[in-house]
C-alpha cells in the first residue's frame, strides 16, 4: 500500500512538473503599471484583460497608490524599479527622472503610428528636457485646441434630477440660499427612493480629500469653481486671475462650507455622510437615494436612456450669482503623464511600446471609452455608432463569454487613465469617442425633458447657457509642469491639509452659525501657527507661471 | 607541540553557541531597524536615496518644538495614548474577575459555552470590529434602526462620530474583544491552585466568596502582576489598527495614539517620514523613561527590580 501511494505521489509531481513545464513555453507576460489613476491594485481581470491578453498575450499587474498607499511608492523607488509602464503626476514625475527611474523613449517613439500624431504635445511636454530625449507623454491629450470647450456640462455644477425640480415648481435660482430652499422643497417632495431607502439633496464622501493638487475637502474644493474659482494647492485662483487666501471669508471656500453647515443644519444632509465612503455614495446615486450631484461623471450613475425618456434624469440647474469655471479642452494633457520605467528589458520594452502605441489607437480608444460592439453599442448603417445598454457599467451587466465573461464593471479597464481623450475624433466613424456628440445619442436624447429644459433656459446644453449668459471662466490648456515641492514646504503643505480637513468636516456638522464661526476662527489660527502664510506665498510663486502661459494663450486665441 | 584546549573553554564556547541564534535574532530584529532613525537626521523624499547633501541634523527636531500648534498636536496625542493606556491599566484586573467567576460555573457545557464565545473576538481583526461596530451603530445601523421604528428618538444618533465618553468606548470595545483570550492565563493559574487549600477552607465552612477572596484571588496576584508589569512596558505601544479603523474628522481629535500618528503622518506623503520618524524616536525615548520609573518604583515597593 505505501509503494503503492509512494509511486503514486511520484506520478503526481512528475505530471505537474511536466505540465508547469508546458505552460511556461506561452507563458503570459506581466506587465507592471504602476498607476496614480487606479483605484483597483491587482492583476486587471475581466473582459479588458482579454482584450490586452488576445492582441499582446500580456496581462496587467496593476500597481495603484491610491489603494495600496503611499508608502507602495516609496519602497518601489527604494527598490529602483516602479514598475514597466507608469502613470504619475507631473511633479513626481519629474522626481522620478531625475532619480533615475524612467527611461528614455524617443528611439521608439517614431515607429509609433498612432502616438505620432500627437507629437505637438508629446514635443512640448519634453521641451523642458535636453534635445532628443523623451521621458514622458501627456495623459488624455486631445486633437481640438487649447482653446476649445467641447463638453455639454463643465467638471462641476449643481446637477439636480429634473421630475423633482419640476415638482418643487421650476423656481428660477438666485443664489445659493435660493439653492437650499429648493432643496429643501425636493427634500420634502421626495423623501425616499422609491424602495423607501431615505434620500437627502447632499450625500458627502472623504476618500479624494487633499487630491489632484487641492487642499481641503474634494466636495469643498470641487465646489468653489461654481463661482470662477479654482484652487491651486492652497491658494485661490479667483477670476480675475489673482490668488487669494484659502482662508480669507470672500473666497468661495468659505461660502460652500458655510453652504453645506447650512444644509446640514436644515436636515438637507445625508446624516451617513461622515461615515460612508464614494462607494456607498455611489451606490446611493444608482438608488435614487441622491437629489443632487455636482461632478459632470456622476451622471453616468444614474441617467440612463429610460430615465431621460421618463424625465427624471440629473439636469443642470443654473444659479444666478454664480459662474462656472472649466477647464478648455486638455489639448495639452492633464496633470498626469504616462512613461516607461528604466529597468525594463529590451523584449518588454519593445512590447510595452507597441502597447501604449496601441492603447492611443482607434480600436483601443472605442474599448476605453465606449466598450464592447454588442453591449456598449452597436453599428448602424451608416458606420456610425448607437449606444446601447448603457446601464452596463452602473448595473455590471454580465459580459457575454466570448468576451471574457464576468460583471462588466468588475472587467472594466482599471488603468482608469487614457493617452487620449473621449473628445478626439474616432477616425471610422467621423464622430467623438464621447457617445455624448454622437449624432445617434443627440437624436435619442431629443427627449421631451430635453425640450424642456431647453425651452425653460433658452439653451442647448449647460456650457451653451453658460457662455450665453456670460457665466463662463474658462481657462485654457497649457503644458505646464509644476515644480515638486521641498521637503520643508511639503511639510508645512501635509500639516496644514490634515488641519484643514478635520475643520471644515467638523464645520460641515456644526449646530449653529456661531459654533461654525468659532470653528472657523479656530482653524484659521491653526492654520496660520502651522505656516500657512509661508505655503501660500510659495504656492502662489508656483502657479504664476502656468496663469501667465493661460492668460498669454487667451489672448492669442482672441 | 600540541595545545591542549582546556575542556571548560570548550564548553563555554558550545553553550554560547545555544544562545547566539537568540542573540542574532535580537539584534536583527531589536537593534538593527535603530539604523532607520538615520531619516530622522536626513530630508529624505523618495525617490531620492539619502546622501550627505540631504543632511540636516537636528532640524527635524527643532521643527517639532519650534511650533506651538505643532506642540500641542503632539501634547494631545500624547495625552490620549495616556489616557487610552491608562484605563486599560485602571480596569486590568477586569479578566481575572472574569476568570474567577467563569470558573465558579458549574455547568460545564454552559462554562465551555461562554469561554468560547469571549474568546472567539480575540480572533476578529479590528477591520471586522468595525465592520460589526458600523452595521450596529451607524446612523443607518440596527440600533438606529431599532431606536427610530420604536418611536425613542426622532433622528438617528451618530454614534460613530460621537466623542462623549470616547475613551471608555474604547476600551469597552477592546475588553469586547480581548477579555476572553486575557482570562485564559488566569484559568490556567486558577488549575493550578491546590486543591487541598479549597477543601481545607470548604470543611471550616467558607463560603463561595470567602473561599475566591482569601485563597483564589491571593493565589493569582502573582500572575496578575506579571501581567500588569508587561502591559506597563507596552504603555506607549497600545497598538494603531482600533483608533484606525475608527477614526473620522470628529473623533481623530480623541483616539489618534502615538503608534497612530505616526503612521498618519508617515503615510500622509512621501516627504514625511522624516518627522514621523522623529516622533517614533520620541516614543522610544518616553518608553525608556517609563521603564526606569517603573523599575525604579518596583525597586521602592517590592525590594526588588525587574531588569
Amino acid at each position: 500500500m505505501k509503494k503503492f501511494l509512494a509511486l503514486l505521489l511520484t506520478a503526481v509531481m512528475v505530471m505537474s512538473m511536466v505540465s508547469f513545464g508546458a505552460m511556461a513555453d506561452d507563458a503570459v507576460i506581466t506587465i507592471d503599471f504602476y498607476d496614480d489613476a487606479a483605484n483597483y491594485h491587482g492583476i486587471q481581470t475581466g473582459w479588458f484583460a482579454k482584450v490586452v491578453k488576445d492582441r499582446f498575450n500580456i496581462e496587467l499587474n496593476i500597481i495603484a497608490k491610491q489603494v495600496a498607499g503611499e508608502q507602495i511608492y516609496a519602497t518601489r523607488a527604494a527598490e529602483g524599479n516602479l514598475g514597466d509602464i507608469l502613470i504619475m503626476d507631473k511633479a513626481e514625475f519629474a522626481n522620478a527622472i531625475q532619480a533615475g527611474l524612467v527611461k528614455n523613449i524617443a528611439d521608439k517613439l517614431p515607429e509609433c503610428a498612432n502616438l505620432q500624431q500627437f507629437m505637438a504635445q508629446i514635443d512640448s511636454y519634453n521641451s523642458q528636457f535636453e534635445d532628443g530625449i523623451i521621458y514622458g507623454i501627456p495623459a488624455e491629450m486631445t486633437d481640438t485646441s487649447p482653446v476649445t470647450l467641447t463638453a455639454e456640462l463643465v467638471g462641476s455644477q449643481p446637477q439636480i434630477r429634473w421630475d423633482l425640480y419640476k415638482a418643487a415648481g421650476s423656481p428660477d435660482v438666485a443664489d445659493v440660499d435660493g439653492l437650499l430652499d429648493l432643496l429643501a422643497k425636493i427634500h420634502e417632495i421626495h423623501p425616499t427612493n422609491d424602495a423607501g431607502d431615505p434620500a437627502y439633496p447632499f450625500s458627502l464622501w472623504p476618500d479624494w480629500d487633499n487630491n489632484d493638487n487641492m487642499s481641503g475637502p474634494a466636495n469643498v474644493v470641487q465646489l468653489t469653481t461654481w463661482y470662477g474659482q479654482k484652487l491651486k494647492n492652497s491658494a485661490m485662483l479667483m477670476p480675475d486671475n489673482t490668488f487669494k487666501k484659502l482662508t480669507d471669508r470672500d473666497v468661495a471656500y468659505y461660502k460652500i462650507t458655510k453652504m453645506i453647515n447650512k444644509a446640514n443644519q436644515m436636515g438637507l444632509v445625508d446624516p451617513e455622510s461622515y461615515e460612508q465612503g464614494w462607494n456607498e455614495v455611489c451606490a446611493k446615486i444608482s438608488n435614487g437615494q441622491v437629489d443632487m450631484i455636482w461632478y459632470n461623471w456622476e451622471i453616468g450613475f444614474w441617467n440612463s436612456q429610460e430615465r431621460l425618456d421618463n424625465g427624471s434624469a440629473f439636469q443642470f440647474i443654473p444659479v444666478g450669482d454664480q459662474a462656472y469655471y472649466a477647464d478648455a479642452d486638455p489639448f495639452y494633457g492633464s496633470a498626469r503623464v504616462w512613461g516607461v520605467g528604466s529597468s525594463v528589458s529590451d523584449e518588454k520594452y519593445d512590447l510595452i511600446m507597441k502597447f501604449l502605441d496601441w492603447y492611443a489607437s482607434p480600436e483601443a480608444l472605442v474599448f476605453q471609452h465606449n466598450g464592447i460592439e454588442g453591449l456598449n453599442y452597436t453599428v448602424g448603417e451608416d458606420g456610425k455608432f448607437i449606444p446601447y445598454m448603457d446601464n452596463a457599467l452602473m448595473d455590471n451587466l454580465p459580459v457575454p463569454e466570448e468576451f471574457g465573461g464576468g460583471g462588466y464593471q468588475d472587467g472594466n479597464n482599471a488603468i482608469n487613465q487614457w493617452l487620449c481623450s473621449s473628445i478626439c475624433t474616432n477616425p471610422n466613424t467621423g464622430e467623438t469617442y464621447d457617445m455624448k456628440f454622437w449624432a445617434s445619442y443627440i437624436a435619442k436624447n431629443m427627449t421631451q425633458m430635453k425640450s424642456e429644459w431647453m425651452e425653460k433656459f433658452d439653451a442647448r446644453d449647460a456650457v451653451d447657457w453658460m457662455n450665453k449668459n456670460g457665466k463662463l471662466v474658462a481657462s485654457p490648456s497649457v503644458s505646464f509642469s509644476p515644480a515638486s515641492d521641498d521637503p520643508d514646504h511639503e511639510f508645512i503643505r501635509k500639516s496644514i491639509n490634515t488641519e484643514l480637513c478635520k475643520y471644515t468636516w467638523q464645520m460641515f456638522r456644526a449646530e449653529s452659525d456661531e459654533a461654525f464661526e468659532a470653528l472657523w476662527d479656530e482653524m484659521v489660527e491653526t492654520l496660520e501657527g502651522l505656516g500657512y502664510e509661508e505655503l501660500y506665498q510659495y504656492d502662489c510663486a508656483k502657479w504664476q507661471p502656468e496663469v501667465d502661459m493661460k492668460v498669454e494663450a487667451a489672448a492669442a486665441a482672441k | 607541540m600540541t595545545r591542549s584546549i582546556n575542556p571548560r573553554k570548550l564548553r563555554s564556547y558550545k553553550e554560547f553557541l545555544y544562545v547566539l541564534p537568540f542573540l542574532i535574532i535580537v539584534a536583527l530584529f531589536s537593534y538593527f531597524p535603530l539604523y532607520g532613525w538615520i531619516y530622522a537626521f536626513h530630508d529624505y523624499r523618495p525617490p531620492f536615496p539619502i546622501s550627505n547633501e540631504t543632511f540636516v541634523g537636528l532640524k527635524w527636531f527643532s521643527t517639532l518644538v519650534n511650533n506651538p500648534v505643532r506642540l500641542k498636536g503632539v501634547v494631545r496625542v500624547l495625552r490620549n495614548t495616556f489616557l487610552m493606556s491608562g484605563i486599560s491599566l485602571a480596569f486590568s484586573w477586569f479578566p481575572m474577575v472574569f476568570a474567577v467567576f467563569l470558573n465558579e460555573i458549574r455547568n460545564k457545557p454552559f462554562k465551555k459555552f461562554v469561554q468560547t464565545v469571549t474568546t472567539l473576538p480575540n480572533f476578529i481583526s479590528w477591520v471586522l470590529v468595525y465592520a460589526v461596530a458600523f452595521a450596529l451603530f451607524s446612523t443607518n445601523g440596527a440600533v438606529n434602526s431599532v431606536l427610530t421604528g420604536t418611536g425613542l428618538i426622532a433622528k438617528p444618533i451618530s454614534f460613530l462620530t460621537e466623542t462623549d465618553g470616547i475613551y471608555f468606548k474604547m476600551w469597552l470595545w477592546l475588553t469586547w474583544k480581548n477579555a476572553g483570550w486575557a482570562a485564559i492565563m488566569y484559568l490556567a493559574a486558577i488549575s493550578g491552585i491546590d486543591e487541598q487549600m479549597i477543601e481545607a477552607a470548604k470543611v471550616d465552612g467558607a463560603t463561595r466568596m470567602q473561599i475566591i477572596w482569601h485563597i483564589t484571588i491571593p493565589s493569582l496576584l502573582p500572575t496578575y502582576f506579571v501581567i500588569v508589569m508587561l502591559n506597563l512596558a507596552n504603555f506607549l505601544s497600545n497598538g494603531m489598527e482600533q483608533y484606525f479603523v475608527f477614526q473620522n474628522a470628529f473623533t481623530q481629535d480623541y483616539v489618534e495614539v502615538l503608534d497612530l500618528y505616526v503612521y498618519n503622518i508617515a503615510n500622509s506623503g512621501p516627504g514625511m517620514y522624516p518627522f514621523a520618524t522623529v516622533i517614533s524616536i520620541l516614543k522610544s525615548v518616553v518608553s525608556v523613561v517609563l521603564l526606569f520609573v517603573t523599575n525604579t518604583a518596583s525597586k521602592l515597593i517590592r525590594g526588588e527590580g525587574f531588569i
